[in-house]
């Protein structure tokens, strides 16, 4: 409806604006020109009007605003288009009130939240969970399944063995990673989906959502915007997971620009999202060096060791959960295997920047012909 | 195979190698008796009513089996969390027609909280009232009525009462931990102007009935109610008197109920509860301090720290002392009068007794109903702080202190 009538604004400014100087003679010719420009004015007046249904007043176009607030161990950035600020204001409250909440079910650093609840309990007894927190984990197995192991919510204690929880990292012994390989695995879950419940079938196993909650709480906020009328937004949490709702009014979608991963000041690739989702993983985030090599804190579950070869995986899918997950599990499987997935996912595309030099340094899966035609050599 | 084809494959237990250990402990709904298996309605399926059926749906043998609301867009979203075409109703009558109902939850406005609890009880329902109980005295009265004609259990929405670290801290304060307790601050200050958006103009009272009188007590019942509740619990009390202020200055939008309200509760014993609520700034955020001759304790939603004031010496001194004579001046305190800033003593759960209060409070009223047991949070712990919300509201209004003697039988 706003798009109606603000056409229609910038339509009548137009023709205005073309009317000849103040004094001009008018023929007859003219005089049925601007008949018919009146005419138009009018139609379009009375299509906004019958769009409203309210008023002939007009509607202003949508301001972009923006907020950011911290969660989920990171910052939330939405940029949204809004007629005013108090209805900006309204939307980011049921934004970030739905971030607070999937937050509170998932995350395994609060002690209440539901995640936290399932981890204390699962190895004792199958803990029934709400279909939303079920699903979600339906989800997380479902993409270790496809990836053979490659993503695997059970990973949390190998991150801890390797010194990523909270700080640098470090190389374990071989009896500590021997003992942080004993209580990982996916395949120790069962998730029954006749009551919902959760059970480890061993001790010490522990959910850690961090590869895939953040996306969904992003795929949340979008739905609840677009109920609330949104059109254009662009929902970030911590750079590394983007949500675009629409475009940006007369645009063809919300601009992202990769990063290269050994040169930051350069652009990889500037894709052009809309309603489509982007995640980034990156070995540079956090990592340690130790005898000439690089150990990252993206592990791969499958070996118990941090993922070597790999700069950087991008991956763009039409929904974030899905891109959060795939950006790690690419990361771990590598282009060919990756390949193999992807397929399978409809409007899935990805970038990989592996650390070799030459014409395998970059790898696109997919990549979409509408961005920008920058990747590097 | 796409998702969904995989989740039917690894349901029912074919993920892991075997089936789990048999411990005889098992929380499946299967296990659960038929007889067990309690089956709720929702009156009011609104945000605070989805979030109900969160919890609800993470308890054993817990299932929907009636969603009622006035607003459709719900039937869809609450459905959504029920993971099934759960019968979906208009008219709460029609829910409670139903023959296959154990309880009600009941999160309407505040304003219809009478009405749908004491038909709920009255069709032979259990009830979970969400708070503030009753809208006015007489609607809190008639729910505690309501609750002892039917013998049925009611759990008022005040789940605080549930959180360990809550109960640890009435515990030890009670214990005398930080001596005589005299005084109670409580704040919940927001930033922001407590609006939803509305898709139509036509629907702006039913999902902003928070701003309009009509249907709402405020930020003193929404918020308030919490730590009046807290209050009276720490203080096993209830108030004598209050006195309160508050307006609409931040947010001119037609909005009805206050956007700031302070309020001044008078306990037997000469102690007090302070309660401020702001909406244009978020420093302080929600939580309680409680003031005692030997200490304090900052309860916020997710913890509570423990502070004890520095020890002050009380002993006799020689009496040649004061033949010297004392020096006098003007003095002027400053490092005695400034805040302790340093840490406090952080309040540690019972091993195994960690959880949202949320969810406690929804498992304590399912556990009420399957081992017959009066909940915590009954309709008396209810109307003492629904009570005391009319009461503060109505001191507001009028611009003079309410004695409850006057009002209430509480």
């Amino acid at each position: 409806m706003s798009k109606v009538c603000s056409t229609k604004f910038v339509l009548s400014r137009t023709l205005d604006g073309s009317h000849p100087a103040a004094g001009a003679k008018l023929s007859l010719v003219r005089r049925i020109v601007d008949a018919h420009r009146w005419l138009l004015i009018l139609s379009l007046i009375v299509l906004c009007f019958h769009a409203s249904g309210r008023s002939l007043r007009l509607a202003p176009p949508d301001q972009l605003f923006y907020e950011s607030r911290p969660a989920m161990g990171t910052s939330f950035e939405i940029y949204l288009y809004a007629p005013d600020r108090e209805r900006a204001s309204e939307l980011f409250e049921v934004a970030f009130d739905e971030i607070e909440r999937v937050e509170q079910a998932l995350s395994n650093y609060r002690s209440s939240s539901e995640l936290s609840r399932i981890n204390a309990n699962a190895a004792d007894a199958p803990v029934i969970t709400d279909p939303e927190v079920f699903a979600l984990l339906e989800r997380a197995f479902d993409y270790s399944r496809q990836s053979k192991g490659a993503f695997d919510v059970t990973v949390g204690k190998l991150m801890k063995a390797w010194g990523f929880f909270r700080s640098a990292g470090r190389y374990p012994s071989d009896e500590e990673l021997a003992h942080a390989r004993a209580q990982t695995g996916w395949q120790s879950v069962r998730l029954d989906n006749r009551t919902r419940s959760v059970y480890f079938l061993k001790r010490g196993i522990e959910f850690d959502l961090g590869g895939i909650g953040k996306g969904y709480a992003l795929d949340r906020v979008a739905a609840l915007l677009r109920e609330a009328g949104v059109k254009a937004a662009l929902i970030i949490s911590g750079s590394s997971s983007i949500y675009a709702i629409g475009a940006p009014p007369g645009k063809a979608g919300w601009q992202v620009r990769i990063f290269d991963p050994l040169d930051r000041t350069r652009t990889l690739s500037t894709v052009s999202l809309k309603d489509q989702s982007l995640s980034t993983s990156g070995s540079y985030e956090k990592f340690f060096r130790l005898n000439g090599r690089t150990y990252c804190h993206i592990m791969d579950p499958r070996t118990g060791r941090p993922v070597e070869g790999m700069l950087q995986t991008t991956v763009i899918t039409p929904e974030a959960t899905d891109s959060d997950a795939l950006s790690t599990a690419v990361f771990v499987m590598g282009p060919q295997q990756s390949a193999r997935v992807l397929d399978k996912i409809a409007g899935a595309a990805a970038v990989f920047v592996t650390d070799r030099t030459g014409g395998e340094r970059i790898v696109e899966i997919h990549w979409p012909k509408y961005q920008a035609a920058s990747l590097l050599p | 195979m796409n998702r969904r084809n995989f989740v039917k494959a690894v349901s029912a237990g074919t993920l892991g190698a075997t089936v789990g250990r048999a411990n005889g402990k098992t929380g499946d709904m299967q296990s659960v008796p038929p007889s067990d298996q309690i089956r709720l309605g929702i009156i009011g399926a609104g945000s605070r009513g989805q979030e109900l059926m969160r919890y609800f749906l993470r308890v054993s043998g817990v299932r929907f089996a009636g969603l009622c609301d006035v607003y459709e867009p719900r039937f869809a979203a609450a459905r959504k969390i029920t993971g099934e075409d759960t019968p979906v109703y208009r008219d709460h009558h029609r829910l409670l027609e139903a023959r296959d109902l154990d309880a009600v939850i009941v999160a309407t406005p505040l304003s219809f909280h009478a009405e749908h609890v004491i038909a709920s009880l009255q069709s032979g329902r259990h009830v979970y009232g969400e708070k503030s109980m009753g809208f006015t005295v007489e609607h809190s009265e008639k729910i505690v009525e309501a609750v002892r004609r039917s013998g049925k259990h009611f759990q008022v929405g005040h789940q605080y009462r549930y959180a360990p670290w809550f109960q640890q801290v009435v515990q030890r304060v009670g214990k005398g931990e930080i001596g005589n307790v005299t005084h109670i601050y409580g704040y919940w200050h927001r930033n922001g102007n407590w609006r939803r958006p509305v898709p139509d103009p036509k629907f702006e009272r039913l999902i902003n009935w928070r701003m309009y009188k009509e249907y709402s007590g405020g930020l003193t019942a929404e918020l308030g109610s919490h730590l009046i509740d807290f209050a009276n619990w720490l203080f096993g009390a209830t108030p004598e008197a209050v006195v309160g202020s508050g307006g609409i200055d931040t947010y001119h939008d037609g909005r009805e109920t206050n956007d700031n309200v302070q309020i001044i509760f008078r306990y037997p014993g000469g102690r007090t509860f302070v309660f401020s609520s702001l909406t244009d700034n978020a420093k302080v955020g929600a939580e309680v301090w409680i003031y005692g001759n030997d200490g304090s304790v900052e309860v916020t939603m997710e913890d509570a720290l423990f502070f004890y004031e520095p020890k002050r010496a009380v002993s006799p001194v020689p009496e040649a002392t004061t033949e010297r004579g004392v020096p006098t001046g003007a003095t002027y305190r400053t490092r005695g009068e400034m805040p302790y800033r340093g840490p406090g003593s952080p309040v540690k759960s019972p091993e195994g007794a960690e959880g949202n209060p949320n969810f406690l409070a929804c498992r304590s009223f399912i556990e009420s109903l399957r081992n017959n047991k009066r909940p915590f949070a009954d309709e008396l712990v209810g109307r003492a702080s629904a009570v005391s919300v009319s009461l503060a509201n109505k001191a507001i209004e009028a611009g003079r202190r309410i004695m409850f003697v006057d009002h209430a039988k509480t």
